[in-house]
């Protein structure tokens, strides 16, 4: 079992923890970048949510297909995507996976590490993703693709018709809904007619788990064990991450809608803190430094990096 | 079915005179043949063989995986095939009515439009929309539009709009083998409509390249789809009263073959364009202003456009008739034209 304790998950947790603290330092350097030096884009941050991130797409193989959603940076990350590029798609350089055409929250790529993207308009993922699956099947190449989705877009239209057709045919998807209460300013309590989004799972003839998400681990076994049963060709899984919204919809966001005390700083059970506790202090330490370094580094070189030259308007608009 | 042999100037070739529909099942049959990465998923295609018979037989060649049924769910269906051709494969779908679009318009013009480019070229989307387009005879507002005007104003789709079975099949093979999205607009008018097809499996139509369907000197006619048989035969009944038209059928509208339509113009001075389409911002009105802005000093008359009118379409046979337009419409609008 994936949640046996021995050499191997104590090495797992080490390495969700180093991804996850990673992605902290990077939440707060970027947040520190959009107060100081304003942005050109809308940075919709993640800060809270990365350990159900990294949790998750621990569980993929290197193959496997990820469409992530538009919450931080943690997903691409942890699968393998370098920082660089994604602060150069942050930050409108040409250093970025999208060679300069992003600016804030952007479709950051990489084909090579199967990152397949995201839709602008949320919730697009749902098809494309049973899509991808479906060629999966169709292939017989033995990939599982997760697509990552908000509490937000689980009102989409295109839920019902990728999920409907995936159950169907058995296709090999995992959907993770990272439920963090809100949708810009709608309460999930007030455009939901169930307490959970996991609760519509029965209705398409699909599992539906619900985990904690800001338990990192929590999250990777219920993912681990969705894959396999997709991968064993038993169909799609929905799993419902409970999280919170730490901050905005985006970093600049007042929220004058929220009635519930705005967190700031704190994070209620804390990813970083849940994930820490396992590991000896030296070591916690000597991860953290090493983790605060590879950010600044990397935030600096894409800072330095230039901007794209016009020219990138006009490319990639045919194969 | 039945073939008969005809021999063709053009290939060489021994062609045979099929339908146009059989010449889209032929083309869908010889890609899906040739490469293992080509599927499709459509509503209905697989045990009924289409509503419209196009893709009868593949199930029981290809199985059930590589031509399969879906349920109502045009997002799916192109959403879908975007995320298959992200994972190396090639989906040729069809949405029942070319109409339904509009249903799947954020997946259209969003995802396969887009996602090359938004995500930096790193990944190509070959995927093939068939789309049975335009009026058939009552089957109402929502299901007899054509709308390739709209996939020609949205970067990021090629736009196939075959006239001829020769051009369905030939186009078709094209698209199935463009590492671009293409949106493939079929008459249903012109399922019945037969013509010679090569027989050859490499009879492949490059995108870009009009046909000129008939050589003249005294005006130019851009038509497409359904409309250029009607301005066809609008020729033959002008050419004894001394007006002798050209008739071209530009095939792609994106890419759009705008040096052959300048070129005709350049000779004949004068342009109309026909399309079945509503007239506003119609692609009659992008041509006239290419031509104009090319060769506004070839012309010796004002451009012409003969186009859908600027309604809904009527569920009604005959009243949907009076919206397109007609043989006679282009020949009296032709006689005005050339009489300037």
């Amino acid at each position: 079992m994936t949640n046996d304790p021995g050499p191997d998950r104590e090495q797992l947790e080490r390495e969700v923890y180093r991804k996850v603290v990673t992605i902290r330092f990077a939440e707060l350097r970027i947040r520190d970048h959009v107060e100081k030096e304003g942005f050109g884009g809308f940075w919709h941050p993640g800060i809270g949510q990365e350990g159900l991130q990294v949790g998750a797409v621990s569980a993929m193989q290197d193959d496997d297909y990820l469409y992530y959603a538009h919450r931080g940076l943690g997903y691409a990350f942890a699968k393998g995507m370098p920082l660089e590029p994604l602060f150069g798609d942050l930050l409108g350089r040409a250093s970025g996976s999208t060679r300069g055409k992003g600016g804030g929250t952007v479709h950051f790529a990489d084909a090579s590490r199967h990152v397949l993207g995201q839709g602008g308009t949320l919730g697009s993922s749902f098809v494309m993703g049973a899509g991808t699956a479906a060629a999966s099947q169709l292939l017989g190449d033995g990939r599982v693709t997760v697509v990552f989705f908000g509490d937000g877009a689980s009102g989409r239209g295109t839920w019902h018709e990728a999920a409907l057709q995936a159950s169907v045919w058995k296709l090999p998807v995992v959907w993770i809904c990272e439920n963090n209460g809100w949708a810009l300013s709608a309460r999930f309590t007030e455009q939901s007619p169930t307490e959970h989004v996991a609760d519509r799972a029965p209705a398409y003839g699909m599992p539906g788990v619900i985990v904690d998400g800001q338990d990192a681990m929590a999250v990777h076994d219920a993912t681990a064990e969705a894959i396999d049963r997709a991968r064993r060709g038993e169909g799609p899984t929905l799993i419902e991450a409970k999280t919170l919204r730490i901050r905005g919809h985006y970093e600049g966001d007042r929220q004058p809608y929220r009635d519930d005390p705005v967190l700031g700083d704190e994070i209620p059970n804390d990813p970083v803190h849940r994930l820490g506790e396992s590991i000896p202090d030296d070591v916690r330490r000597g991860i953290d430094a090493e983790a605060r370094t590879q950010v600044e580094q990397a935030f600096d070189a894409a800072l330095a990096a230039p901007r794209a030259d016009r020219s990138v308007i006009f490319e990639d608009v045919w194969a | 079915m039945t073939t008969t042999p005809v021999t063709t100037g053009t290939t060489g070739a021994t062609d045979r005179v099929i339908g146009y529909s059989r010449a889209i099942n032929e083309a869908l049959a010889e890609e899906m043949r040739r490469d293992e990465r080509v599927w499709m998923m459509g509503q209905d295609i697989g045990r009924l063989g289409g509503v419209f018979g196009l893709t009868r037989g593949l199930q029981e060649e290809f199985g059930p995986m590589r031509v399969r049924d879906t349920a109502i769910n045009e997002t799916f269906i192109v959403g879908g095939a975007a995320g298959a051709a992200l994972a190396g494969t090639i989906p040729v779908v069809e949405l029942q009515f070319a109409d339904f679009l509009f249903t799947a318009a954020d997946e259209i013009f969003h995802k396969l439009a887009k996602w090359r480019y938004m995500h930096g070229g790193q990944f190509t989307l070959p995927v093939v929309v068939r789309l049975p387009s335009g009026v058939v005879g009552g089957a109402g507002a929502e299901h007899s539009q054509s709308l390739e005007t709209i996939a020609m104003h949205v970067p990021g789709l090629k736009v196939a709009v075959p006239a001829t079975p020769s051009d369905a099949k030939g186009l078709l093979k094209a698209a199935i083998r463009d590492p671009d999205p293409v949106l493939f607009f079929e008459h249903k008018g012109l399922y019945r409509v037969k013509g010679p097809v090569p027989e050859s499996d490499e009879h492949v139509v490059p995108f870009g390249s009009a046909r000129v369907a008939r050589a003249g000197n005294d005006l130019t006619v851009v038509a497409t789809g359904l409309m250029v048989d009607r301005a066809l035969a609008a020729a033959e009944q002008l050419a004894p009263q001394g007006i002798d038209v050209e008739v071209i059928d530009p095939r792609t509208l994106v890419p759009l073959d705008i040096d052959t339509i300048v070129a005709s113009v350049e000779r004949t001075h004068r342009l109309m364009v026909v399309h079945e389409a509503s007239r506003t911002a119609g692609f009659g009105a992008e041509i006239a202003t290419q031509v104009q802005e090319r060769a506004f000093f070839s012309l010796d008359a004002p451009v012409w456009r003969v186009c859908g009118t600027d309604t809904p379409l009527p569920q009604d046979p005959e009243l949907e008739q009076a919206c397109i337009p007609s043989t006679d419409e282009i020949v009296a609008a032709a006689r005005a034209l050339a009489a300037i």
